[in-house]
């Protein structure tokens, strides 16, 4: 299991018009980054696992999907981020085996990748407009780590950018404020990695009023 | 950001209305444990008893040092050699999990003696956030356990106190600083030791080589950045891999062993690139291991591997 509640509980959580964004633990190896992100940003947060029910983080103003080991390109779900997909109407930002998903959801499809990508990739934004990717140079490194990949975007997403050897990095519903990213902006070496936390938070913000 | 002297005025009062008894530290002399140590210190005083275990696979000196540093914080200490055991308890153990597991386990048993004998009632480790979320659990994968999770057994007589569980290195090194401790600095080792930089068979004889060539490229890496031809990596070190080539030394056929050299940046181990150590670092590190190891090692090569795909130490 994660460390106890209590620690996980932001100091002062109680700030005025502080946004409440919920990291949903998938089992990844940098889910404890993502909170520690988010807090490093003063947002209200807390590290809850995959198997809670969607009534307990209705009242949350975000939440991120992490990633994790299970194979989206192989297997079929991602314990309870399907009642989380359905139900939610604040933003969802899904992050590699979360973005693989989501796209699944969505009447999408993963798959193993051809060339799988660990460590250091270069990104390239192929269309402007994504707020996730405010600020967010042309070109710039991020750090990836995965097996599979979204293969078949669905209808209702679009894809904002793309490396070398995997097309599909940033997606974005249509309609719903749902953003899904196949690389890590939560770790070091992500060079805007913060930069696109930030605009999460800000879309959760303005979500919320 | 990590407001430290929020977190240690916290940490302490919790501590000081939680403990209620007698708690030893598991002292490796790292900033993890060193930090640690100062704060149940601060909440408990001389009912905390550090503990240091000498397990063989320490480095150059490291031992003494860590006594040295025992005594600078005012500890009421316990320094157990019991490097004997572990090579007995390696013998023929090449599975890098299996060494990890051998090495936390024996780490217990004898804190659980120390615990046993002194009426002590807690266990304090100085463990961080990588430290459990690469070992693993009921939704993650494990990557490598850590003696000081994976080597717990299930039914621990002890009260575990891990205050610096949420924190990463760079979080537990602005602690350091804000407590004006020594050890803010220092870079990281595992608490398996040179067991785990050696691939194979933890011998005695092997510890030897790695320890020393280590030590070289430790000493050649800090002269280098303290003239500043290059910066401090985060972490930097030897690995005896188990591969023999063939040299020449003096118009003879050489067959010896292969060190790897590893040097990374990071601030807090869950991602790293490797150095880029300027080729004449590299050329003294080179020539003064197969120069001071002669005949046990005649190649010298260096891991150019970010993490992922590898991870900092090998094993």
């Amino acid at each position: 299991m994660m460390s106890p509640t209590s620690h996980l509980e932001p100091l002062n959580g109680s700030e005025k018009n502080m946004v409440k964004i919920i990291v949903i633990d998938n089992g990844g190896q940098w889910t404890h980054r993502e909170w520690r992100v988010l807090k490093y940003l003063d947002v209200e947060t807390k590290i809850i696992p995959n198997t809670t029910s969607f009534s307990e983080i209705e009242d949350a103003d975000g939440a991120v999907l992490s990633g994790g080991a299970p194979r989206i390109g192989i297997e079929t779900t991602l314990g309870n981020c399907s009642s989380y997909l359905e139900k939610a109407s604040f933003p969802i930002l899904g992050i590699c085996a979360g973005h693989q998903y989501m796209a699944r959801f969505f009447g999408g499809d993963a798959a193993p990748s051809k060339i799988p990508e660990f460590g250091k990739v270069e990104l390239k934004i192929i269309k402007t407009g994504c707020p996730l990717l405010s600020n967010v140079s042309d070109r710039s490194i991020v750090w990836e780590s995965h097996n599979d990949e979204i293969t078949v975007l669905p209808d209702s997403f679009e894809c904002y950018a793309e490396s070398k050897d995997c097309k599909i990095q940033v997606i974005q519903h249509k309609d719903k404020p749902f953003f899904g990213l196949q690389f890590h902006p939560e770790v070091e070496h992500t060079e805007f990695g913060e930069t696109i936390f930030k605009n999460f938070v800000s879309i959760c913000e303005t979500a919320k009023k | 950001m990590f407001k430290a002297e929020q977190f240690i005025k916290e940490n302490v009062e919790h501590l000081k209305k939680t403990v209620k008894g007698k708690s030893l530290i598991a002292f490796s002399g790292g900033v993890d444990s060193a930090v640690c140590a100062e704060l149940v210190h601060k909440a408990i005083g001389n009912d905390l008893i550090a503990v240091h275990i000498d397990t063989g696979f320490m480095r150059k000196n490291e031992s003494a040092q860590v006594k040295d540093l025992m005594k600078d914080l005012e500890l009421n200490f316990k320094f157990i050699d019991a490097s004997k055991q572990y090579f007995t308890k390696l013998k023929g153990v090449i599975d890098p999990e299996k060494k990890r597991k051998i090495i936390g386990n024996l780490f217990i048993e004898l804190f659980e003696k120390v615990a046993k004998k002194e009426k002590i009632e807690y266990l304090v480790q100085g463990t961080i956030a990588p430290d459990w979320i690469e070992s693993g659990d009921d939704l993650r994968d494990t990557i490598k356990s850590h003696h000081n999770v994976g080597g717990l057994p299930e039914n621990m007589n002890l009260k575990l106190i891990e205050p610096l569980r949420d924190l990463y290195k760079d979080e537990v090194r602005i602690l350091a600083r804000a407590l004006n401790m020594s050890v803010s600095e220092r870079q990281p080792f595992p608490g398996p030791g040179l067991a785990i930089r050696i691939i194979g068979e933890a011998t005695q004889e092997r510890t030897e080589i790695v320890r020393e060539a280590c030590f070289i490229v430790e000493d050649e890496i800090e002269k280098a950045s303290k003239n500043e031809s290059m910066e401090l990596p985060w972490q930097y070190f030897a690995v005896l891999l188990p591969v023999k080539s063939v040299g020449v030394h003096g118009d003879k056929r050489a067959y010896g062993d292969v060190i790897a050299i590893r040097a990374v940046q990071s601030i807090d181990a869950m991602t790293c690139m490797y150095s880029e150590i300027p080729n004449s670092v590299i050329d003294k590190i080179s020539t003064r291991i197969t120069n001071s190891l002669g005949e046990k090692i005649n190649r010298v090569v260096y891991d150019v591997t970010h993490k992922p795909p590898g991870t900092v130490e090998w094993e």
